[in-house]
């Protein structure tokens, strides 16, 4: 059994022109694997129909079997991180701290020893106190890495995780896409970033309104 | 037939300023279907918008049941020892809410299913300043974008591995208040940035806006406007 298994999906916003019809493929929970697509494809579509956020109009979506419309999307938030490709629309709580101890106060996750380690790691230990409405949008996008990595999930699913990241901070992010694996943890990848996509992923999928395609 | 949106902006205004001074129950039943009439000229689906707005009924029946409780007079209907739960005068008064509200809410649909745009430049041509008339068009924006913020913060919340559904009440309210500031001022920025936006556009540079647009009313808006008068006039006046 697959950890993720996508069957003959199909999804469509608007009713009558499907964004993708009838894709099917599985992944491993230590599998890295890219996806990539034009503007449009339907690359986050596809990520919000695996972490549950949207509903397929056909076909199904099984995580360890279980089909993700009958999970609650915290029972799959607690196994598979999602970075969202907006980092506003994942920061919710008034400071960095808060954050970053947000799931293990509220949903029970062993996180807190993590959470310092990803702060340090992502360089926002010295932001711990500040307003998370203040932060600039590559800080942003480091807390929101940070909040997920730090959750001990078994999987991360990460739209466009490299946006908005300096040269420095972009190799922190590898440093840490390289520990996922040494911890023997999967994810998936989407991205623009052709070199970035091949140096952290075993596989990389192109989506097309036709089905995917196996690239690498 | 597209009536001009000053037309829509008339009607709307004419039925519910009646379903405001209309106190006779069978009177707001027919502004109701006349409502409802209208609703389906302009392609407004009754059912999907009862569906859509199911919370908002049903806040509405609490507060019809509540009120048909605390009025007093007439026959009583229901009673629990010596106390009066629900008269005839209490019932009368449960229904008229219902159906005002309803009446206020379908007319507010023929606004809402028309293009903002549209209905900032029937407030134009109907004299009012156009610095105030996209103001009414942020203020229009603003429900949507904190409910979109709010929405994706409670998303954000259960993928952080929380079943808000199933957490005690306590910790619930705890969440909502930690995710209420962040929602309202994420929407407040939204807002501004679009301000900013207009602002970067020219917005208020000069006294008068040019447009492409160019509103007519013809006859059958008058014909419209007419026969909506005419018909609220007679649900008045035979007080049936």
């Amino acid at each position: 059994m697959s950890f993720y298994a996508v069957d003959s999906v199909t999804f469509s916003y608007t009713g009558r022109n499907d964004l993708f019809k009838a894709i099917s493929f599985s992944l491993e929970e230590n599998e890295c694997i890219g996806i990539v697509g034009a503007n449009g494809s339907g690359k986050t579509t596809l990520a919000k129909l695996m972490m549950g956020i949207l509903k397929p109009h056909n076909g199904d979506i099984y995580l360890e079997g279980g089909n993700t419309q009958d999970i609650s999307l915290s029972e799959i938030g607690s196994k598979v991180g999602y970075v969202f490709q907006n980092p506003d629309k994942q920061l919710f709580c008034p400071t960095v701290q808060e954050q970053m101890e947000f799931s293990s106060k509220y949903g029970g996750a062993n996180c807190a020893d993590r959470a310092d380690y990803y702060l340090e790691l992502f360089d926002l230990a010295k932001l711990k106190s500040s307003s998370t409405l203040e932060l600039s949008r590559g800080e942003k996008q480091r807390l929101a890495l940070a909040s997920v990595m730090s959750r001990n999930v078994r999987f991360v699913i990460m739209d466009e995780p490299t946006t908005g990241l300096d040269i420095l901070r972009k190799q922190q992010l590898e440093n840490c896409l390289l520990s996922l694996r040494e911890e023997g943890k999967g994810y998936m990848l989407i991205s623009h970033e052709s070199g970035f996509m091949s140096r952290h992923t075993d596989r990389v999928m192109g989506l097309k309104p036709e089905g995917v395609e196996y690239l690498r | 037939m597209n009536f001009d949106p000053r037309t829509k902006l008339i009607m709307v205004f004419l039925i519910s300023s009646a379903a405001v001074f209309i106190r006779e129950i069978t009177s707001l039943f027919f502004l109701l279907l006349m409502t409802m009439f209208l609703c389906r000229y302009f392609s407004i689906s009754l059912w999907s918008s009862i569906r859509k707005l199911r919370r908002l009924w049903s806040f509405f029946f609490v507060l019809a049941f509540i009120q048909s409780m605390f009025t007093t007079g007439g026959e009583v209907l229901v009673r629990a020892g010596d106390f009066r739960i629900l008269t005839t005068a209490g019932l009368y008064s449960g229904v008229s809410i219902i159906l005002r509200m309803a009446i206020i809410i379908y007319s507010a649909l023929i606004i809402a299913n028309t293009p903002a745009l549209d209905i900032i430049y029937g407030l134009i041509a109907m004299k009012l300043p156009y610095e105030i008339a996209f103001m009414v068009l942020l203020a229009m924006k603003f429900l949507p974008l904190f409910r979109e913020e709010f929405v994706d913060s409670i998303t954000a919340v259960q993928l952080a591995g929380v079943d808000i559904y199933r957490i005690p009440v306590k910790k619930k309210l705890s969440i909502y208040a930690y995710i209420l500031t962040p929602s309202v001022i994420k929407a407040l920025s939204r807002a501004r940035y679009i301000s900013l936006s207009m602002e970067c556009r020219g917005f208020r540079a000069h006294p008068e806006r040019t447009s492409y647009i160019r509103l007519r009313m013809g006859k059958g808006d008058y014909l419209g406007i007419f026969a909506a008068a005419t018909a609220i006039f007679m649900i008045i006046s035979f007080n049936f």
